[in-house]
């Protein structure tokens, strides 16, 4: 009975499409997120913070018992992610406690308790801890996942970017101090003094300091100029690395297709893994329909 | 190595191999090796050199930095020598002669740039009176020895040379938007703020500003200057996407191009059914090459496996 029970608790805070519960699950927790993250903003405003301290004092309470609640079920209920054959209950849980997310769950209430017990530390360092919260959504939106995978599939383009930056940088600022040292010695008497000039400028694309020689007013113009072909770059390639991904994507959700497809009929099991899958890749329906269509034109075509 | 012939002699054998390590095309341990104290010289040279603008750093380290400087010299200077001399093999076995390879060598980029990093160093022992700075600005340049071991900047020409076409558009409207706009605002604004705006040049200043950072640092007093200066800034937002798109495109293509490249070779390979060791590490070398991903590779191997499932199929 605990069993059913665990593996279905486990499989709506996963959220599963299997169970109703799940969304709710979602939408509930993503609420309670959401007014944390608005309470720690306003409640830096002093005057919010002088007339509604209980208030905040209050919900600040109530939320950490409900992440704890959460964190204490989700703990609990990977014990079932694993028989005993496959390495047992806390295999799963341990998995989860050292995953980012098991982490983001454990620093976002943690805090909490230490300040029970330790009152002396520093406020300002719980305030950043908690707005650590914020990051609990990234489980139900992949974005940031997204983000990640695309930067480290396209990570050597990124390389030579950063490369590319660094060498721009470095060279700008040295020429910088070699055109400008005597003449504004506070800003360019040093070459570590003109780096920062020259992110500023390949950032932003004018510096925090107006050049007085000729050729540091050329050197400046073609700093700024080389920001936007740095700007570009970088966009470029993320830009390419989504689009990428999502192709690889797709070649991976036709695949399942084909193969779904390849016995000729489509079961109703089949079909919710489907789903799954498709909101998994955060594929949209119109995709999913037009790859069906091709798949199927396939599948009867070469039979 | 399997190249050359056993007739050699022990020198031209020495200076095969010199060629090899120096020239890394034959990865193994030694031009690996080669590769990274070179790489690590050059990075520890640029720190050195940013450290040493700092006058307290200097002064309390003088010594160091010269003696380190004095060794990099002459690793560097070593590197040179043995690049010239050993360069002659480059197309010696394909029928060219030894100077060839060392011409090449001699006036390619890197060369230039091996050469002008280093030299200076004698030069300012011989003529003790040089300006130090002009010294120090050659001792930068020691910093694009990395390119040579990062394909960056060659990714780069090689794009923007293949969206030439699209490249070259960009500037042309930039070149004529700068010529139209800041006469535009020289004679609208010259007369109201001739501290700014005394001459077209420095309106073209002004435009370039704009151009890259979105605000020129000049208010514009006029109502028909406003305007300018507003359609200046839409200006810059535009050219930016431009160049985001142009740069995206290329970049896409160049990938496009390798992965084409990769499993043209991938489908060679596989032509005769077997993928034997030497196959195996030639296309480690294309991957490394060509600066592809693993995950790049494994879709292109899923592909045409996919491609040899479907063929069969047909067969029967």
């Amino acid at each position: 009975m605990t069993t059913g029970f665990k593996n279905t608790l486990m499989e709506i805070l996963d959220g599963s499409p299997r169970h109703t519960a799940s969304r709710y699950v979602e939408w509930a927790i993503t609420l309670v997120v959401l007014v944390n993250c608005s309470a720690v903003i306003l409640d830096s405003v002093p005057e919010i913070h002088a007339e509604f301290k209980d208030f905040f004092h209050e919900l600040e309470f109530w939320s950490v018992m409900f992440f704890t609640g959460e964190y204490i079920s989700r703990v609990w209920s990977l014990g079932a992610k694993y028989d005993s054959a496959h390495g047992g209950s806390w295999k799963g849980r341990f998995e989860y406690m050292l995953s980012p997310f098991g982490l983001v769950d454990f620093f976002a209430t943690m805090p909490y308790y230490m300040h029970m017990f330790l009152p002396g530390l520093d406020l300002r360092i719980l305030r950043v801890l908690r707005l650590l919260r914020i990051l609990k959504l990234s489980k139900y939106n992949t974005a940031l996942q997204d983000l990640f995978h695309a930067i480290h599939s396209e990570r050597q383009a990124f390389g030579s970017a950063v490369f590319l930056l660094t060498i721009a940088t470095i060279v700008s600022a040295s020429l910088m101090h070699f055109a400008e040292g005597h003449h504004q010695p506070e800003f360019f008497g040093t070459i570590p003094h003109s780096i920062y000039w020259s992110i500023v400028t390949i950032t932003s694309g004018y510096g925090n300091v107006e050049p007085l020689t000729k050729a540091g007013e050329a050197i400046a113009l073609i700093t700024g100029f080389l920001g936007v072909c740095m700007a570009a770059i970088m966009t470029g390639i993320v830009a390419s690395a989504f689009s990428n991904q999502v192709a690889r994507k797709k070649a991976a959700f036709e695949a399942q297709l084909r193969e779904v497809f390849s016995d000729g009929n489509m079961s109703e099991d089949e079909q919710a893994s489907l789903k799954r899958l498709q909101a998994h890749y955060r594929l949209s329906d119109e995709q999913v329909e037009a790859m069906m269509l091709r798949a199927k034109n396939k599948s009867s075509a070469s039979e | 190595m399997n190249t050359a012939a056993p007739s050699l002699s022990t020198y031209q054998r020495v200076k095969r191999r010199t060629f090899e390590i120096m020239e890394g095309e034959v990865p193994d341990k030694y031009s690996h090796f080669v590769e990274i104290f070179i790489a690590l010289l050059v990075v520890a040279n640029v720190i050195g050199i940013i450290l040493e603008s700092v006058p307290e750093i200097h002064e309390a380290f003088m010594a160091e930095f010269h003696a380190f400087d004095v060794f990099s010299v002459a690793v560097f200077s070593v590197e040179f020598v043995l690049r010239v001399w050993s360069y002659s093999e480059k197309y010696i076995h394909s029928g060219g002669t030894a100077w060839q390879g060392r011409k090449e060598y001699v006036f390619s980029f890197y060369g230039i740039i091996d050469f002008v990093s280093t030299v200076p160093f004698y030069l300012q022992l011989l003529l003790p009176g040089a300006d130090l700075r002009v010294l120090r600005m050659f001792r930068l340049m020691r910093i694009f020895k990395l390119s040579r071991y990062n394909s960056a900047f060659e990714d780069m020409v090689a794009a923007v040379k293949a969206e030439k076409d699209s490249f070259s558009s960009a500037v042309f409207l930039l070149f004529i938007s700068c010529l139209l706009f800041s006469s535009l605002i020289y004679i609208i604004e010259g007369h109201e703020q001739p501290e700014v705006f005394p001459s077209i040049p420095a309106a073209m200043h002004w435009f370039v500003i704009t151009i890259i950072s979105g605000w020129g640092n000049v208010d514009p007093v006029t109502f028909v200057g406003t305007i300018l200066v507003i359609l200046t800034q839409i200006l810059s937002i535009a050219l930016a996407a431009i160049l985001t798109g142009v740069v995206a495109t290329a970049y896409t293509a160049q990938v496009e191009r390798r992965q084409a490249l990769y499993e043209m070779e991938v489908r060679s390979v596989l032509a005769d059914g077997v993928v034997t060791e030497d196959e195996q590490i030639k296309l480690k070398i294309m991957q490394a090459k060509l600066g592809m991903s693993d995950e790049q590779v494994e879709a292109i191997k899923h592909q045409l496996e996919e491609e040899k499932h479907i063929s069969a199929a047909n067969k029967q």
